[in-house]
């Protein structure tokens, strides 16, 4: 009866269309976080700027009757979010984890705030079709067996999601930008010295992994769920860190974290059938990254500098 | 300082040192707290309607709400103290972990810890008297948060493991596996999400009910006992408080956490054991925060563990704020308690009776973290002319928590995860071999 089911759950198309969905919902923060780790900034606050993101989204498609621009929307807002932590993580030097934890706790606050006063106290209703961002169905290859329906009929995100990867990936391992990033991330007095403006660079990564945080949120409120909820977020932000640490730093080994949690996350809500908790099944994102962090699957080290300030020594 | 022509300071000179010290501590949190207060009524001026005079009415009624119903009067103030009681627990959890320069991100989680294992040590032994009942459920609490902690010291000490990843995979599978037990084994028999209520004599009594039937006996009685909810627990806390002031400075211990925290090579050279220390440290810090999690099954109705309460408490990060706000001293965090707790007991009562959103104090919260992380204050210092500045004491808050302990050295720290893959990488390896 449990194998089954269990097979039976395994093969559908279903659950592999909505793995990859909840991957690439992963990815986006996940991706964005390592870009702004590999410069030396922690970030624990993709949580915040996811949840920024989604409610901005949502916002500005009911204002402007167009979801293009609640995109927009939601990227600026999730990019304000991260340029507040880079202004007080790198001008200021504050502590970056505390910044995170402000940030999550305030757009907890801020969207919770904001959406009675926004909408008179009733919530915002589910959104029309036409203001959902589209699902893409890539005409008769949709049709193949099995693969069609993951690979080949996903929202238009998923499919931004998977360039923003390939981009990321050889912006970091292809080209002088990322060599600079890593090297800022490593050892920012020498990447000083070889002339690379650390504060500079670091600004930018940060602020681009808000923007990613941001598009994520427009994803779940605009694409996946079409509505905004309090605290919809519901700790992807905080899966996506674990991502990040299992995947060891790398934005190809963040995707096949992402995968793997994608996964779990697919199959809590189809497995009920079987008898297994799908609370417990819950706990598993979370248990690998620590045994990632133990090193039985080889040792995640995060960069040299990551989470401490730079100050240079006119200071 | 004192004169230094007597041989004692006299009292005078010692009262004004003491002023100068008292000033200087309270100097920068008063100052994000400030800070976070003009910000978050800057935010109700942007959000509410009318003209500018109307708006600031607002942001004043918002203020005035959120005094009233936190320490307007006793029995609010009574609500507010059972907040404050979770604070100062979780509160004491981050502090003597930052005191060894560590992050405790995972007193919510530890305090999950606490509430499990003492809901089911309450709901198994149900039956048992509540002389031997109440003491065996505290010890379980503490020690569940303590073995939640431990495990985060452990992973630090044996592999490296930065404990602010840790802490945050152990809060959620905390949550989780809460989620499970409350949901599953430990079911209320038709009821989804929740236990049984504890058994009465698993409880602890309001502090009001309690005088009455000790003290009150000679003395006048409480009128309405019920009214006043904040219950014995809050007598523990305050111990707690005196207890970790004990430690942090009357104890080996305590002192060689400081070491630690303000400079690991030093503890090393000084003989001190650094492995030891870190899991000591965290075992404290998930017990003080698993005492959190009984004293409020024990101390508050319904008295029961209910399914997603936990993943929805935000106690162990306000925590966070508590400790940093209270700069890890006991009288500190016991100020920034009360402030934390009264801004979540009047949130709600400021949403009905000043029509602004009661989530206002978590940007409020939030804010304050932000301001006290940031270090606005010596940012303006820099910018003063030199004759205006004093001279200043370091903080007990090492400036770099959570990095401070990572470059322990644990003899394969050589591994890069940066590929060496471009040429251009060896400039960067050169210089730094050269510095």
């Amino acid at each position: 009866m449990f194998f089954q089911v269990l097979l039976r759950v395994m093969t559908s198309s279903d659950l592999w269309q909505a793995t990859l969905q909840f991957g690439a919902l992963l990815l986006l923060p996940a991706l964005g976080a390592v870009i702004s780790e590999r410069s030396g900034v922690t970030n624990i606050g993709m949580e915040g700027m996811m949840l920024t993101g989604a409610y901005a989204g949502v916002m500005t498609t009911l204002a402007t009757h167009n979801v293009l621009l609640g995109v927009i929307g939601a990227m600026v807002a999730g990019g304000l979010m991260a340029l507040l932590h880079a202004i007080v993580s790198i001008n200021f030097h504050a502590n970056q984890i505390v910044s995170g934890i402000a940030i999550n706790l305030g757009a907890l606050g801020l969207t919770n705030y904001l959406l009675p006063i926004q909408t008179n106290g009733q919530g915002v209703a589910a959104l029309a079709n036409n203001l959902r961002l589209p699902t893409i169905t890539w005409g008769p290859l949709a049709r193949i067996p099995f693969f069609g329906p993951m690979l080949f009929q996903q929202n238009v995100i998923f499919y931004v999601a998977v360039l923003i990867l390939i981009g990321t990936h050889l912006l970091l391992f292809r080209t002088n930008i990322g060599l600079r990033i890593r090297a800022v991330g490593e050892h920012p007095q020498a990447a000083d010295t070889a002339g690379v403006n650390v504060r500079m660079l670091r600004y930018l990564c940060v602020i681009t992994s808000g923007l990613f945080s941001g598009l994520a949120g427009a994803f779940l409120s605009l694409g996946i769920a079409g509505i905004f909820n309090p605290n919809m977020t519901a700790g992807r932000g905080f899966i996506a860190l674990a991502a990040i640490i299992f995947g060891k730093y790398t934005p190809l080994g963040t995707a096949g974290a992402c995968l793997i949690f994608g996964l779990g996350d697919a199959l809590s809500t189809r497995l009920q059938d079987t008898g297994i908790s799908a609370n417990l099944l819950s706990t598993l994102p979370y248990i690998l990254t620590l045994i990632a962090l133990v090193g039985l699957v080889g040792r995640t080290v995060a960069p040299a500098a990551d989470g401490i300030p730079y100050r240079p020594e006119s200071e | 300082m004192a004169a230094p022509t007597m041989q004692h300071p006299s009292l005078a000179s010692k009262f004004l040192a003491w002023i100068d010290k008292l000033g200087s501590a309270l100097g920068r949190p008063l100052f994000s707290v400030v800070l976070a207060l003009v910000a978050a009524g800057i935010v109700i001026i942007i959000t509410s309607q009318g003209p500018l005079p109307a708006r600031f009415a607002d942001v004043v009624s918002a203020y005035q709400y959120l005094y009233a119903g936190s320490f307007g009067n006793l029995q609010s103030t009574a609500y507010t103290l059972v907040k404050v009681t979770a604070l100062i627990f979780t509160g004491l959890s981050v502090a003597i972990a930052f005191r060894a320069g560590l992050f405790n991100i995972g007193a919510e989680g530890q305090l999950t810890a606490g509430a499990m294992a003492a809901g089911i040590v309450g709901l198994v032994f149900s039956t048992w008297p509540g002389w031997l009942l109440i003491p065996v459920m505290v010890i379980a609490s503490a020690l569940a948060g303590a073995i939640w902690g431990g495990i985060v010291g452990v992973l630090k000490a044996w592999r490296g493991a930065h404990e602010v990843v840790t802490t945050i995979m152990l809060n959620w599978i905390a949550f989780f596996v809460a989620a499970y037990l409350i949901d599953g084994p430990f079911q209320a028999p038709k009821l989804s999400e929740q236990t049984m209520p504890l058994s009465s004599q698993a409880t602890l009594p309001f502090v009001s009910t309690f005088y009455n039937q000790t003290l009150g006996i000679f003395l006048p009685q409480i009128a309405t006992p019920t009214a006043y909810t904040v219950d014995l627990s809050i007598i523990l806390a305050l111990i707690m408080l005196v207890v970790y002031w004990f430690i942090t400075e009357r104890t080996t211990f305590g002192y060689e956490l400081r070491v630690i925290g303000q400079n690991v090579k030093a503890a090393k050279y000084a003989g001190i054991s650094i492995n030891r220390n870190i899991i000591a440290t965290m075992a404290l810090a998930g017990a003080m925060a698993g005492l959190a999690g009984s004293m409020r099954l024990m101390g508050q109705p319904p008295y029961q563990l209910i399914g997603p309460s936990f993943a929805n408490d935000t106690t162990g990060f306000d925590a966070i704020g508590v400790a940093l706000l209270g700069r890890t001293t006991p009288i500190g965090i016991l100020l920034a308690a009360l402030l934390f707790g009264g801004l979540q007991q009047a949130g709600p009562y400021m949403e009905l009776l000043a029509h602004v959103p009661g989530d206002l104090i978590y940007i409020i919260e939030g804010l304050v973290l932000l301001s006290v992380a940031t270090e606005f204050l010596p940012a303006i210092q820099r910018a003063l002319p030199e004759w205006m500045l004093r001279s200043r004491k370091p903080a007990l808050v090492p400036d770099s928590i959570g990095a401070t302990v990572t470059d322990i050295p644990h003899g394969n720290n050589s591994e890069q995860p940066v590929e060496q893959a471009t040429s251009g990488d060896k400039t960067a390896t050169r210089t730094s071999q050269e510095e």
